[in-house]
């Protein structure tokens, strides 16, 4: 406690309670043409970040997704328990693998199985094209985490125009973590040669569900 | 990490007569430039969200003292420890002690300039704990027990034939040419450190005062696993890194990830705030935030206090000329190109690291690069002028400068030397360009000629002319 | 064009000129007693002082400034064809007497009524074609203090695009610092070079004949490796080039002609 109160002593306005509100940030101006519907500009912006897009409902783009799937070599799927749509998915598109299925906590203890992890974004942000995740209500975020490949099922009502719109729910009280996942992991430190796969998702797929028939939750 | 700022001019010519390092560099920074170009052009907002992020540093540097008192509390608020360190030794000995008290034995490290400053590593190792680097560079450089060479791509100096050496000795895999199979064989590796480590160890991009939140800008994804996965999250940053409020961090977010490699986001953004909520499937139990003052505060009180806005994002570096000819060993210290030329002399002194001030052509391609518009050529020269002040410069060189002055104040006398100059030049240069230079210009005409003066100067020759009714 | 009042200017022609390529000195006259200026050039001046301000002895660049502000009257343009010259009184001088007011006064008076050349061509006189007879191949170089210390980029590419014997064509990374750099280029002399070869290469790839500048250092540089080594192009000051070749009628000029400083230079008068 000495080194901080010291520090702090030394540093300007500290002592004086609130911080204030300090030229609060100007209002952001619509960063997107206001034509597109956020969905569509969420599936341009995504692709551009080297992530893949299969619009229409989960059974739509069962194969497509299988395909996609198998091309990396995918043998296992695993979902969140308690996420019904990512199931539901899951479930449907066990035959398109063939695949099997494991939890979160096996590829955790070291399942060697090249593996898709899917789970139902929070929310999409179309001016970056990014999948958010977050531990809000006890959420895992494995499948992102430490799949090979990462599924997200995104109904489009929950894409919003900004990232100032994403963060604004979590103003004053964020839950622990809060993942914003544009695209596959990536790495350009050998050579300068852009690869996908350092330590997260090799292939990160969204399936964007239209909104007239958007999942339930 | 040790201070060798001084070699700069030893290092820098090692530099340039390295082929490999050279090649690494010109496919290295030239690409992150254009990218940055083509980014900046592709997003129309981009400059006023420069302007917001710049006022918001400097509204930071203005009520520090404030913003982290917040901080603090709205961390220790949501379960973690905040310790706070004034220099490296107390830094190096508070992670040691936390290493210890958590029982730590194996540690996975994401990217921290700042506990690169500190020497953070061989503090946790000689506490009995094995440190592993994640970042792919970090991790690569680590196994050849180097320095990195560049903020963003520190093992930017290594080939891909080089990495698979480094790989077959310390990891047992096979000699490869293909590099998505080096980051496969890397990824392995690493996963394993990860679900096995009792702490991840990151810096931070940001801290958010308003909530306590630490956010990781990675393109990897280590950063995440890093600090959700181990049982202990240890985040290491310097007291400068805070922002105001979460509804900050969109603007920042558009100009990092744009000005360091010409992304309009990176891969992954991570905010994590506090311990592992009750119900949370994962996260850390215990939480630690080391904050480093290490000589910022003292920054803060003078004039170059801008330097504390820096967002580590090396735009500066990749724009910078010098830079790319020499690369970031030749500073000599963890921070290089523009930003290290003014960091380095503030934070480790001066006369340790004059040499670096004067490594510029005072281009401005940092300045007009730099995301939170910090004054960078200004600095140079102000240190520039620091340095004579406190006499760090030779003798000869402030001979040589009063000598000069003393002539450009009488114009007379400077005519009457070029008329001298002029006339010599004619006899013996024969008008024709001068091959060798005495010291200390000498310089110059190793791989240059020097222009002969003009027989007459032009004061001169105006005088005739006017004479003449021109 | 013929103006009814002749606008007076001041020629601050810069030590370097004076010293290593008097003809730049004329050619600055010329073009601007071309363009309706009456030209005067006060003898009194000497150097801005740049050298001993940008290796940080302020001492001695404040005294240097002293002269300069004595040496010039205290209204009217002052004009020079050196962007690192006009960026050190706008921006340097400031700086050096940013702790005595009245001084500080007197430099920031001088810092609106200083231009450099091309800036003042284009942007005061409102020239639009220079007028010159200059013919032949020409790539330019953005000096790094013209164009990030005074924002001065279009001026002289729109003067030499009007000249008709210009074949004008722009160089990649025409932006890039040459190396140059004051006391730079002596303190990290391979650094130095290795910067300029890569300006030079730039410059070779464009097949011009000639590379112009607003900033006589750089072309002494360029020219420097360019002389050394015997690469195919040589270097010519804007100013020269803004003028042409018709200047054999004056009486100078013989003596101007003559003081071309390296032997891979060019007198202005143009491809033979």
């Amino acid at each position: 406690m000495d080194e901080r109160e010291s520090l702090l002593r030394r540093l300007p306005g500290a002592g004086k309670g609130r911080t204030g509100e300090a030229g609060a940030p100007p209002p952001e101006r619509p960063l997107l043409p206001a034509d597109i519907p956020p969905a569509d500009r969420f599936a341009e912006t995504f692709t551009a970040s080297g992530g893949v897009v299969l619009r229409g409902t989960v059974e739509e783009a069962l194969p497509a997704l299988g395909e996609a799937l198998r091309a990396e070599g995918v043998t296992a799927l695993f979902f969140p328990e308690d996420d019904e749509p990512a199931r539901r998915a899951a479930e449907a598109l066990v035959p398109f693998g063939p695949f099997t299925v494991t939890t979160g906590v096996q590829v955790r203890g070291g399942d060697p199985a090249v593996t898709a992890g899917i789970r139902t974004a929070d929310a999409g942000i179309a001016e970056t094209g990014t999948i958010v995740e977050t531990s809000a209500g006890g959420k895992t975020l494995l499948p992102g985490l430490l799949a090979d490949v990462h599924v997200s099922v995104l109904p489009a009502s929950r894409v919003v125009d900004s990232l100032g719109d994403a963060l604004s729910p979590f103003a004053g009280d964020p839950p622990r973590n809060i993942s914003f996942l544009s695209g596959p992991s990536k790495t350009a430190d050998i050579e300068q040669t852009l690869t996908t796969g350092a330590h997260g998702p090799k292939k990160a797929i969204v399936l964007l569900s239209p909104p007239e028939r958007a999942e339930q939750e | 990490m040790e201070l060798n700022a001084n070699a700069f001019g030893r290092n820098s010519r090692k530099s340039l007569a390295d082929k490999g390092l050279q090649e690494a560099l010109g496919r290295t920074t030239g690409r992150f430039s254009l990218h940055r170009a083509a980014a900046v052009a592709a997003f129309p907002g981009f400059e006023a969200a420069r302007e917001r992020a710049s006022r918001v540093k400097q509204d930071v540097l203005d009520r520090l003292g404030a913003y982290l008192e917040r901080f603090i509390a709205e961390a220790e608020k949501r379960g973690a420890t905040v310790h706070v360190a004034r220099d490296a030794a107390q830094a190096r000995e508070i992670a040691a002690r936390i290493a210890r008290d958590e029982g730590v034995t194996l540690a996975v490290k994401s990217k921290s300039m700042a506990a690169e400053e500190v020497s953070f590593n061989e503090a946790l190792e000689a506490a009995g704990v094995t440190v592993v680097e994640s970042d792919l560079g970090e991790f690569i450089i680590q196994l050849a027990g180097e320095p990195p060479s560049h903020i963003i791509a520190p093992a930017v100096h290594k080939t891909r034939e080089e990495v698979s050496r480094l790989f077959e000795r310390h990891l047992g895999e096979a000699r490869t040419d293909s590099i998505p199979a080096l980051v496969a064989m890397a990824r392995k590796h690493l996963r394993a450190k990860f679900l096995s480590a009792g702490m991840g160890v990151s810096g931070a991009n940001f801290l958010v005062a308003d909530t306590g939140s630490i956010v990781l800008v990675t393109n990897e994804g280590n950063g995440r696993m890093g600090t959700i996965l181990p049982r202990v999250h240890l985040a290491v940053a310097g007291i400068e890194k805070v922002i105001p409020r979460m509804a900050d961090l969109p603007d920042f977010l558009r100009v990092l990830p744009r000005s360091a490699s010409g992304q309009a986001i990176s891969s992954y953004v991570s905010i994590v705030t506090g311990t592992k909520r009750p119900g949370d499937p994962e996260g850390p139990e215990r939480m630690h935030i080391l904050l480093l003052d290490c000589g910022r505060s003292a920054i803060l009180e003078g004039k170059y206090r801008e330097v504390l806005k820096c967002i580590r994002c090396g735009a500066c570096l990749n724009a910078c000329p010098v830079y790319q000819s020499v690369g970031g060993h030749a500073y000599g210290w963890v921070y290089s190109g523009p930003i290290g030329a003014v960091l380095t002399p503030l934070l480790a002194g001066l006369p340790e690291a004059a040499a670096l001030p004067d490594a510029s052509t005072l281009c401005g391609a940092c300045a007009e690069v730099c995301p939170v518009k910090i004054p960078l050529p200004d600095f140079l020269l102000e240190l520039r002028s620091d340095a004579r002040d406190q006499g760090l410069k030779t003798p000869g060189e402030i001979a040589g400068m009063k000598g000069y002055a003393a002539v450009m104040k009488r114009a007379g006398l400077l005519e009457a030397l070029e008329r001298v100059a002029g006339a010599l030049g004619r006899l013996f240069a024969k008008g024709k360009g001068i091959a060798g230079l005495p010291y200390p210009l000498s310089g110059w005409t190793e791989r240059r000629d020097f222009p002969s003066p003009a027989p007459l100067p032009f004061r001169k020759q105006w005088k005739i002319r006017r004479g003449a009714g021109g | 064009m013929e103006p009814k009042e002749r606008i007076p200017v001041s020629l601050f022609f810069t030590c370097l000129a004076d010293a290593f390529s008097p003809g730049v000195c004329h050619a600055a006259v010329e073009v601007l007693e071309r363009f309706g200026a009456q030209v005067r050039v006060p003898l009194s001046q000497t150097c801005c002082g740049q050298p001993a301000f940008n290796s940080g002895n302020r001492k001695e660049a404040r005294a240097m400034a002293r002269k300069f502000l004595r040496s010039f009257p205290d209204d009217g343009y002052i004009v020079t064809p050196s962007g690192s010259c006009a960026a050190m009184v706008k921006h340097g001088y400031p700086v050096l007497f940013r702790d005595e007011p009245r001084m500080l006064a007197r430099a920031r008076a001088a810092g609106e009524r200083i231009h450099e050349l091309s800036q003042f061509l284009v942007d005061v006189l409102g020239v639009t074609d220079p007028g010159s007879d200059f013919t032949g191949k020409v790539t330019y170089h953005d000096s790094c203090h013209l164009r990030r210390g005074l924002g001065v980029v279009e001026p002289p590419r729109r003067l030499l695009r009007a000249i008709p014997g210009v074949q004008f064509v722009e160089m990649e990374e025409s932006d890039r610092c040459c190396g140059f750099g004051g006391v730079f280029s002596i303190k990290h002399p391979q650094i130095s070079c290795r910067m300029t070869e890569r300006k030079i290469e730039r410059i070779l790839a464009t097949g011009a004949s000639y590379v112009t500048s607003g900033d006589l250092g750089c072309l002494l540089n360029i020219g420097g490796l360019i002389s050394r080594y015997g690469y195919p192009v040589k270097t010519i000051h804007l100013a020269e080039i803004l003028a042409g070749g018709a200047r054999g009628t004056s009486p100078a000029a013989a003596d101007a002609a003559s003081t071309d400083p390296l032997p891979g230079s060019l007198r202005a008068t143009g491809d033979r």
